[in-house]
C-alpha cells in the first residue's frame, strides 16, 4: 500500500534540510523513493509501461536498483501521474539538454511541495527573512516571454525569497546604473539577495559593470547563481576563479552555486560555502554511473543520477541525466553541513556524426 | 566566371567552370587516383581516420582496375560534361566518392561540400591540392570543390549550366534543390534517405566455431559501428531466417559485444542516446515484444511482426531491431521503395535471385554479403552510374 508522500514531506519538512547523517537519511530516503515508485507506477501508464517491459519487480529495493528515465524522455513525452483535471499548470523549461523543452507536469500538492522545499534550502543560505532582491536580469514582464522562458520561471521561482525586486538590466539589456545605486544606497548597509545565471552575472557583474559608476560596494550581498551552463563551458572559467574575482571587484563574498533540473524543481543543491562541493539535502540523493551505467566508486566520474522526493504529478523521482560529476569521498571539510558532497563537470562527451542518413 | 562575393569557399580548384570531358577510366584520371590513394595513405593526419583510410582503399589501383573491367565494352562513350554534386552534410568522406564516380566517368566536377567543417574533408582537399600542383593539368580543369551556405544564387547557376547533379541528403534537402531547374538535357540524380536490413539464416550461425565466428561478427561491426548505423547501406533491422534462431542471436551477439568491446568507442552520448530510444520505443511502439542490452554496447528490440512501418524503425550506435522468419518470401510485402541494401550471411546468392525475382519486392537495390555493406560501387541506390553520367555515341 501507498501512504500519502505528502505528510511525510511535510515531517520532513520540519528538520533542517542538511541534519541527517548518511545512515539517517538512508532508511527512510530509500521507502519513500519505493513508495513514488509504486505510485507512478500505478498511475502513470507511460511509466508502468516502461517498468513492466523492464520486469521491475515493485519491492523495497535499494536506490541503485531503483530504475531510472532518462531526462530526455521529458522532452518526448508528456508524462504524469495525475488525471487531466488534476494538472496545475504544465512546466515547459529548456532545461539542460537539447533544443526541445521539456515538459513537467504539475498539480497542487507537487508544485506546493516544491515551493516549500525550495524555501527550506534557500533559507539555509538567506535565512527565513525575506531580503532585498537584486536580479541580474531583465524584468522578464518587459521581454518576449517565448524566448525567456527558463529564465523567467527561474527568477518567479526564487523571487518569493526576496523583496523589493530590482533588476540590473533595462529593456535595451544594459546596466541600469541609477535603479543600481538607488538599490545598494537603500539596503546595502544589510545583508541583501542577488540571484541570477551564472553567465549573466559573469557578463554583468564581472565583465560589463563599470566600478566607476558605482557609487557603493556589494560587500553585503548573498549571490545565489547557477544554470547557464553552455556558455560557462566556452568560457572556461572555474568556480574558484568565478568566485575570486567577484570578491576583488565588488567584495563580494557570501557566493552561492546552485545545481538542479527542471525536471526535480525544489529539491535543489547548493553549494558548500567552504568546500565548493554541491551537497545533497534530505530531499535528495546522487548517484554516479558508467558508460554501461554500472555505479562507479566515490571520485570517479560518470552520468550525474539524480533522486527527489518531490516529484509526485509525474514520474521525476529518479533521473539519468546527460551530465557528468563524481562523488568527493570523505572530504574533511569544517562546516557541519551534512550530505553527499559531489561535483558537476558539464555535460557528456558528444560524438562525432559518422554516416549519412543522419538527416 | 562565378561572382565570389557570397563567401564561396574554393577548397580545390577556382571560379573558372569547365566542361572538359574524357572517355570513362581516361589513363591520367586513373594515375591521379592512384597518386591519391597513396597520397592519402602517407598523409599523417589521416592515420586517426578509418574512414579516409577506406577511401584510400578504395581507390587504389586494384580495385579502379577492378571497376574498369566491369565496365569494358565496344560502345563509344564520353562523360557528359560538367557535374554538380550536392553532397550530405554528416559523411565527412562522402564528397570524395562522389567526386571520383565523376572523375571516372570523364566529367569536369564542381562538388559542394557540407558547411560543417569537417577535418577529413580538408585533410582530403589538401592532399588533392598537393597533386594536382605537382601534375595532372588536365585533371585540375575537371576539380572544384566548394563550400557555401545560403547561396541560392549558385546553386541556380550552376544547376542551370551543370549536365548532370547529383544529390545525396535527405527527401527534405532533395525536394530543396529540386527547386533549382536544371537545363532541359541534364540529369537529376538523387541518393536519398534509404533504409537497410539484414537476414541471417540461424542454423548458419550454429555451425561457425570460434574464429569463423568472431570474423563475421567484425564484419558486421564494419557495416554498422563503423558509421555507428549512419550509412544508408547499415542495416538496422536483422531477420532471422529457420530454426534456432534463439541460440543463433545469443551467439551472434556475444560474439559482436566483444568485438564492439575491443574496437568501439562508446560515447556516453552514446549511451544516454540509445537507452533513451529504448525508453521512447516502449512508450511508442505497439509492436516491440522484448529487449536486450549488452552493457550498453548493443541493444537488441524483438518486433512482433513486420509491417509497412517497418522502415521507420532506426537504431544508431549499436541499436538493432530484429524479427524472426521462417520463410524469405513472406517479407516482400513489407519491403517498399525505402529499402536499399540487404546484407545476408548464410544464404546461397541463387536463392536470393530467386527471391527477387519471384517475388518483385519494391525496394532492395543491393544485395551484399554481411561486411560489404558500405563497400561503395559503381551500381548504387540502383543506378548504374557508369553509364548514368556518360553518353554513347553510335558509330556505325
Amino acid at each position: 500500500m501507498l501512504i500519502s508522500a505528502k505528510n511525510k514531506i511535510r515531517l520532513y519538512s520540519q528538520l533542517d534540510p542538511y541534519s541527517l547523517s548518511e545512515k539517517e537519511k538512508k532508511n527512510f530516503f530509500q521507502k519513500e523513493i519505493n513508495l513514488l515508485t509504486a505510485h507512478h507506477y500505478k498511475n502513470s501508464k507511460e511509466y508502468r509501461q516502461i517498468l513492466n517491459f523492464m520486469s521491475y519487480k515493485l519491492k523495497n529495493n535499494s536506490l541503485k536498483n531503483i530504475p531510472f528515465l532518462p531526462a530526455r524522455l521529458f522532452k518526448e513525452h508528456d508524462l504524469s501521474s495525475v488525471p487531466k483535471k488534476k494538472i496545475l499548470k504544465t512546466l515547459v523549461s529548456s532545461g539542460t539538454t537539447g533544443n526541445a523543452p521539456s515538459r513537467i507536469i504539475l498539480d497542487n500538492e507537487t508544485a506546493n511541495n516544491q515551493r516549500k522545499v525550495l524555501s527550506k534550502i534557500i533559507s539555509t543560505i538567506l535565512g527565513s527573512q525575506r531580503l532585498p532582491m537584486l536580479i541580474i536580469d531583465q524584468n522578464p514582464n518587459l521581454t518576449d516571454r517565448h524566448t525567456f522562458n527558463a529564465r523567467a520561471t527561474a527568477i518567479y521561482g526564487f523571487s518569493t525569497f526576496g523583496k523589493n525586486h530590482t533588476y540590473l538590466l533595462n529593456k535595451n539589456n544594459e546596466i541600469d546604473y541609477i535603479l543600481l545605486n538607488d538599490f545598494l544606497k537603500k539596503f546595502g548597509n544589510k545583508f541583501f539577495f542577488i540571484f541570477g545565471f551564472t553567465s549573466l552575472v559573469f557578463e554583468n557583474l564581472l565583465k560589463k559593470l563599470s566600478t566607476h559608476l558605482l557609487k557603493f560596494n556589494f560587500k553585503n550581498g548573498i549571490l545565489l547563481h547557477g544554470g547557464g551552463w553552455k556558455k560557462m563551458e566556452k568560457i572556461k572559467i572555474n568556480n574558484k576563479i568565478f568566485k575570486e574575482k567577484l570578491f576583488k571587484k565588488l567584495k563580494l563574498d557570501n557566493i552561492y552555486n546552485y545545481y538542479g533540473l527542471v525536471e526535480q524543481t525544489g529539491s535543489i543543491f547548493l553549494e558548500c560555502k567552504k568546500c565548493s562541493c554541491f551537497v545533497t539535502s534530505i530531499f535528495s540523493d546522487i548517484l554516479i554511473r558508467d558508460k554501461h551505467f554500472n555505479i562507479v566508486q566515490n571520485g570517479n566520474k560518470g552520468f550525474i543520477h539524480l533522486f527527489s522526493l518531490l516529484p509526485k504529478s509525474y514520474p521525476g523521482h529518479s533521473i539519468l541525466t546527460e551530465d557528468i560529476g563524481e562523488i568527493v569521498n570523505n572530504i574533511n571539510c569544517e562546516c557541519h553541513i551534512k550530505g553527499t558532497r559531489f561535483l558537476v563537470h558539464g555535460r557528456a562527451e558528444q560524438s562525432e556524426i559518422r554516416g549519412c542518413s543522419d538527416i | 566566371m562565378i561572382s565570389n562575393k557570397n563567401k564561396i569557399e574554393f577548397l580545390v580548384g577556382n571560379k573558372t567552370i569547365n566542361k572538359l570531358t574524357t572517355k570513362p577510366f581516361e589513363k591520367v584520371i586513373c594515375d591521379f587516383l592512384e597518386e591519391l590513394s597513396l597520397e592519402l595513405n602517407k598523409a599523417p593526419e589521416s592515420k586517426k581516420y578509418p574512414d579516409i583510410k577506406t577511401l584510400a582503399f578504395w581507390c587504389r589501383k586494384a580495385n579502379i582496375n577492378r571497376l574498369r573491367n566491369f565496365f569494358l565494352n565496344n560502345e563509344t562513350r564520353l562523360g557528359l560534361g560538367l557535374i554538380f554534386h550536392i553532397t550530405p552534410s554528416n559523411i565527412p568522406t562522402n564528397f570524395a566518392y562522389s567526386l571520383i564516380f565523376g572523375l571516372i566517368t570523364g566529367n569536369s566536377n564542381i562538388v559542394k561540400v557540407p558547411s560543417k567543417k569537417f577535418e577529413q574533408i580538408e585533410i582530403i582537399c589538401k592532399s588533392i591540392n598537393k597533386i594536382l600542383k605537382k601534375n595532372f593539368e588536365s585533371v585540375r580543369k575537371m576539380i572544384s570543390i566548394v563550400r557555401y551556405s545560403n547561396n541560392d544564387n549558385f546553386t541556380k547557376k550552376i544547376s542551370s549550366e551543370c549536365d548532370a547533379r547529383l544529390i545525396w541528403g535527405g527527401d527534405n534537402s532533395i525536394k530543396n534543390i529540386r527547386k533549382f531547374t536544371l537545363n532541359l538535357r541534364a540529369l537529376d540524380i538523387a541518393f536519398s534517405d534509404r533504409y537497410s536490413f539484414c537476414v541471417i539464416k540461424a542454423s548458419e550461425i550454429l555451425k561457425l566455431n570460434s574464429n569463423e565466428i568472431k570474423r563475421l561478427s567484425e564484419r558486421f561491426y564494419n557495416d554498422t559501428y563503423l558509421v555507428d548505423q549512419n550509412a544508408c547501406s547499415s542495416p538496422h533491422l536483422v531477420l532471422w531466417l529457420g530454426n534456432q534462431a534463439d541460440k543463433a542471436k545469443h551467439k551472434f551477439w556475444k560474439s559482436l559485444k566483444e568485438v564492439v568491446n575491443d574496437k568501439y568507442h562508446l560515447t556516453e552520448a552514446a549511451s544516454i542516446d540509445k537507452y533513451s530510444l529504448l525508453c521512447s520505443n516502449i512508450i511508442n511502439l505497439k509492436n516491440i515484444k522484448n529487449y536486450k542490452m549488452y552493457d550498453n554496447f548493443i541493444y537488441t528490440t524483438s518486433l512482433k511482426k513486420l509491417d509497412k512501418n517497418t522502415h521507420h524503425l532506426r537504431g544508431k550506435w549499436g541499436f538493432f531491431y530484429e524479427y524472426n522468419i521462417n520463410n524469405l518470401n513472406k517479407i516482400k510485402n513489407y519491403i517498399n521503395k525505402k529499402y536499399q541494401t540487404l546484407t545476408y550471411f548464410g544464404l546461397n546468392k541463387e536463392i536470393l535471385k530467386n527471391f527477387i525475382l519471384k517475388n518483385q519486392p519494391k525496394g532492395i537495390d543491393r544485395i551484399v554479403p554481411i561486411g560489404q555493406a558500405l563497400d561503395i560501387n559503381f551500381f548504387w541506390d540502383g543506378y548504374d552510374i557508369n553509364k548514368i553520367l556518360t553518353r554513347v555515341i553510335d558509330i556505325k
